[in-house]
C-alpha cells in the first residue's frame, strides 16, 4: 500500500536534488533553469498527492496555478539568459563572477 | 525559550534527504568508473557502422530565433491548461466564471497582440 | 463575508492598476519609446490614484470581514493599504528618476514604467493575501517583473549578469517557499492565513514545522535576511540605479508586510516555533550588514549592505511578536522607504563631467566643496541610517527597540543596539571623505535645468525634510496610523 508518506519522501528528495542541482551545478546556466523546474515539480508532486489524500481540490488548483508560473518562469529565465549570453558569449557559471565585493 | 529537541525531527529530515539525494548524484559517477564504461578510444566515438557521418558538428549552435518561438509558445500552451477545468466546472462557476475567464483570455490577447505587434512572431 | 461585486468593489486599485497595465502595453507596441514619457506620465498617475483609493482603507482603520474578499482570500484591511501606500509611493520615485538615467544611455524603453506597474501590482496582491495561493501569485507577479528590470539594460552586461542572478536565486527561493506552502497545506489541510493558524494550534506536527520553517526561509531570501542575503550586493550593484532604488524600497516593503502576516497571521498560533528563528536572522543581518559594508568601494554596494542592516533592525519588531512590534515596524518601513529614495537620489545625482554616473565612493572626495547641497543631503541620508538622534533614522530603531524591550526581548535589543554603534562607523567614513578629504573633482556640477533635474532635486528635499529632526513632527501622526494598520493584522474575530 502507497501512503502519502511516500509521496511525501519522493517529493523531497527531488527538491534536494533540485537545490543541489543549483549549488553543485559549476558547468551550465541551463542546468540550473532544469533544476529549478524539478524544485517546482516535486512541489506539484507534493500538492497533488496531498490533495487525493485530504479530498480537497484547493492542492489540484494550486498545482495547475504553479505548473503556469513556471512556464512564464521558464520563459523568463532564458530570455535573460539569452541577453548574457550576446553579452558574455558564456553562460558556464563559472565565468559569472564580474561583480565581486 | 523553545524546546530544542522539537528540531531534532528537521535535522533528521533533512540528513535523510540530503543523503539520499548526493547518493543519486555520486553514485551513477562512481558506478561508471568501477565498471570502466567510461573508456572511450576512437572506434567507440566514431558513426555507426551502417550510418553515415554527420554532416555538421552536432552542438552547433542553433538560431535564438527558436528560442523565442519556443518560449511564446510555451506561454500561450500552458495558459490554456486553465481552460479545461474552466470548461467542466462552468456550470458551477456559471456567469461569473464565465466572464471571469473571458476577462482572462482578453488579458492573453493583449499579450499575444504586444509579441505580434513588436514582431516576435516574424521569422524574418 | 462578502459576495462575487462586493469583492470587485474592494479590489479597485488592482483593477485599475491591470487595466491601465494593459492599456499601455499596447500603446507602447503601437507607439514606440518615443511614448515612453507620456506613458510613465498616466503610470504615475495611476499610483496616484492608487493611493487615494487605498488611503481611506488605512485613515479609518478598517479591518473585519467587510474588508475581505473572494471567500478569504484576499484583504483589504488598514494593514494593507499602510504598506501599498508605501509601496506606491516607492513605485512613483522610481518613475520619476528613471527617464533622465536611462537618457544618458539612450536606453529609456517605454517598457520600464509597466513593469513597474505590473511588480506594484504583484506586491498589492502579496500584501493583501490571506491565503497561500494569492501569496504566490502575488509574489511571482512581483518576481518576474522584477527579473526583466534587474536586467533592463540589455546590452550593459553587469545589468544581464544581476538579472540571471536575481533570476536564479529568486527561483529558488520561490521554491523553497512553495515547498514550504505545501507541506503546510499538506498538515493543515488548508492554504487559508485563518484556517492554518486554527489547524496549527496546540502541539505542532512535524511536517507543519517543516512547512513553517521552508516558508520563512524562503521570504528571508525574498527581504534578503542572512543567512540567504548574498545575491543582494550583486543585483543592486549590476542593476540600473533607477531599478535599484525600486529594489530597495518597495519589495522590501512588501516581502517583509508578508512575513509579517504570515508569521503573525497564518502561523501566528505557534509563535514559540518561529521567534528564535527570527532573533537569529536579524541579529546575523545587523552583524553582516554592518561589517560587510566595510570595505565596499561602490556606494550602491554600501547601500545594499546597509539595506541588510536595516532588515535586521525590522526583524527585532517581528521577533517581539506583539502588536506594538508590528506597529514599530511599520513606524521603521515609513523611515526606511524614505532614507533609502533619499540615499539613491542622491547616487542618481552624482555626474562626472562627461555626465556618466559616478559610484565609486573615492570619486565623492570633497564633494561638500563642488557640490554642498549633495554632500548635505548624502549625510543626512547616512547618519539617518546609522540612526544618530538628530535624525529621523534614529526614531525608527527607538520604538522597534522599545517594542522589544516590551515584550521582554532585553537582550536582542542590547546586542542591537550595541551592532548598530559597529555600523555607524562605516556611515561615517563616506562623511569624512565627502567633508574632509582633499576634493578629486569627479563629480560635476549638474549644468542641466530640465523638469527631470528639478523632479530629483524636488523629490530629494521632500525625503530629506521627512528624514531631518523636521520628521519627529509627524511622530503622533505616523505613530497613529501605523498602530490602526497594526490593530488590522491582529484582528480575529
Amino acid at each position: 500500500m502507497i501512503g502519502i508518506e511516500h509521496y511525501v519522501v519522493v517529493s523531497s528528495i527531488l527538491f534536494v536534488l533540485g537545490v543541489l542541482g543549483i549549488f553543485l551545478n559549476r558547468k551550465n546556466v541551463i542546468v540550473i533553469l532544469m533544476a529549478i523546474e524539478l524544485i517546482l515539480l516535486s512541489v506539484n508532486l507534493n500538492l497533488v498527492a496531498f490533495s487525493a489524500f485530504l479530498g480537497d481540490l484547493v492542492g489540484q488548483v494550486f498545482a495547475m496555478f504553479v505548473l503556469t508560473v513556471a512556464a512564464g518562469e521558464a520563459a523568463i529565465g532564458l530570455a535573460i539568459l539569452v541577453i548574457y549570453f550576446r553579452g558574455r558569449g558564456t553562460i558556464a557559471v563559472d565565468d559569472i563572477h564580474r561583480m565581486r565585493g | 525559550m523553545v524546546d530544542l529537541s522539537q528540531y531534532l525531527p528537521i535535522l533528521m529530515f533533512l540528513g535523510v534527504a540530503v543523503a539520499l539525494s548526493a547518493l543519486f548524484v555520486f553514485l551513477p559517477m562512481g558506478v561508471s568508473r568501477l565498471t570502466g564504461t567510461h573508456n572511450p578510444d576512437a572506434e567507440k566515438n566514431s558513426e555507426y557502422e551502417c550510418g553515415f557521418p554527420a554532416f555538421e558538428d552536432p552542438r552547433s549552435q542553433f538560431d535564438v530565433r527558436f528560442y523565442l518561438v519556443a518560449i511564446l509558445f510555451i506561454i500561450f500552451d500552458l495558459e490554456a491548461a486553465f481552460l479545461f477545468p474552466w470548461a467542466v466546472s462552468l456550470d458551477l462557476t456559471g456567469w461569473p466564471g464565465w466572464i471571469t475567464m473571458m476577462v482572462f483570455l482578453g488579458e492573453l490577447v493583449v499579450g499575444f497582440a504586444y509579441a505580434w505587434k513588436k514582431g516576435a512572431l516574424e521569422w524574418e | 463575508m462578502t459576495d462575487f461585486s462586493q469583492s470587485l468593489a474592494l479590489i479597485a486599485a488592482e483593477e485599475l492598476l491591470t487595466v491601465v497595465g494593459l492599456v499601455l502595453l499596447l500603446c507602447a507596441a503601437w507607439m514606440g519609446d518615443k511614448a515612453s514619457r507620456m506613458i510613465s506620465i498616466v503610470a504615475v498617475a495611476a499610483l496616484v490614484a492608487c493611493a487615494f483609493i487605498a488611503a481611506p482603507a488605512l485613515c479609518g482603520g478598517l479591518m473585519g470581514p467587510e474588508r475581505v474578499a473572494f471567500m478569504g482570500q484576499y484583504t483589504a484591511d488598514a494593514f494593507a493599504a499602510f504598506a501599498k501606500l508605501l509601496i506606491y509611493a516607492s513605485g512613483i520615485a522610481s518613475l520619476i528618476v528613471a527617464p533622465r538615467f536611462f537618457g544618458q544611455v539612450g536606453a529609456m524603453r517605454a517598457e520600464y514604467p509597466i513593469l513597474i506597474l505590473f511588480a506594484v501590482l504583484g506586491m498589492n496582491m502579496m500584501v493583501s493575501a490571506t491565503d497561500f495561493l494569492t501569496l504566490y501569485i502575488g509574489l511571482e507577479l512581483n518576481s518576474l517583473a522584477a527579473y526583466v528590470l534587474a536586467s533592463f539594460l540589455r546590452n550593459d552586461e553587469r545589468s544581464a549578469e544581476a538579472g540571471l542572478k536575481y533570476f536564479v536565486l529568486g527561483a529558488l527561493a520561490s521554491g523553497i517557499i512553495l515547498f514550504g506552502m505545501s507541506l503546510t497545506y499538506g498538515f493543515t489541510g488548508s492554504t487559508n492565513f485563518t484556517a492554518v493558524a486554527l489547524a496549527m494550534d496546540g502541539t505542532l506536527a512535524t511536517g507543519a514545522l517543516f512547512g513553517l520553517i521552508f516558508v520563512l526561509a524562503g521570504l528571508a531570501f525574498k527581504i534578503s535576511a542572512v543567512p540567504f542575503h548574498m545575491w543582494t550586493p550583486d543585483v543592486y550593484e549590476g542593476a540600473p540605479t533607477p531599478v535599484t532604488t525600486f529594489f530597495a524600497t518597495a519589495p522590501k516593503v512588501a516581502a517583509l508586510a508578508l512575513t509579517m502576516r504570515v508569521a503573525l497571521g497564518a502561523f501566528g498560533t505557534q509563535v514559540d516555533a518561529w521567534q528564535q528563528i527570527v532573533i537569529f536572522v536579524s541579529l546575523a543581518s545587523i552583524v553582516v550588514g554592518a561589517l560587510g559594508a566595510i570595505g565596499q568601494s561602490n556606494i550602491k554596494r554600501l547601500l545594499a549592505y546597509s539595506s541588510i542592516n536595516n532588515v535586521g533592525f525590522l526583524l527585532i519588531g517581528l521577533a517581539a511578536a506583539t502588536q506594538e512590534g508590528a506597529s514599530a515596524m511599520l513606524v521603521y518601513l515609513a523611515i526606511y522607504v524614505a532614507m533609502s529614495v533619499a540615499g539613491f537620489v542622491v547616487v542618481l545625482m552624482l555626474r562626472d563631467a562627461e555626465g556618466r554616473p559616478v559610484e565609486v565612493i573615492a570619486d565623492m572626495a570633497g564633494l561638500s566643496r563642488t557640490r554642498p547641497a549633495l554632500a548635505w543631503a548624502l549625510a543626512a541620508v547616512m547618519f539617518s541610517l546609522a540612526g544618530i538622534p538628530p535624525l529621523f533614522g534614529f526614531w525608527g530603531k527607538f520604538v522597534v527597540f522599545q517594542a522589544a524591550v516590551n515584550a521582554d526581548l532585553i537582550a536582542l535589543a542590547a546586542i542591537g543596539i550595541a551592532a548598530s554603534v559597529i555600523g555607524a562607523f562605516y556611515y561615517l567614513k563616506v562623511v569624512k571623505i565627502v567633508f574632509f578629504d582633499e576634493p578629486a573633482n569627479v563629480v560635476a556640477e549638474s549644468g542641466e535645468s530640465g523638469v527631470d533635474a528639478l523632479a530629483h532635486k524636488v523629490m530629494l528635499l521632500i525625503a530629506c525634510l521627512f528624514i531631518s529632526p523636521l520628521g519627529y513632527l509627524l511622530t503622533p501622526w505616523l505613530g497613529e496610523l501605523a498602530d490602526k494598520a497594526a490593530a488590522a493584522l491582529y484582528f480575529v474575530g
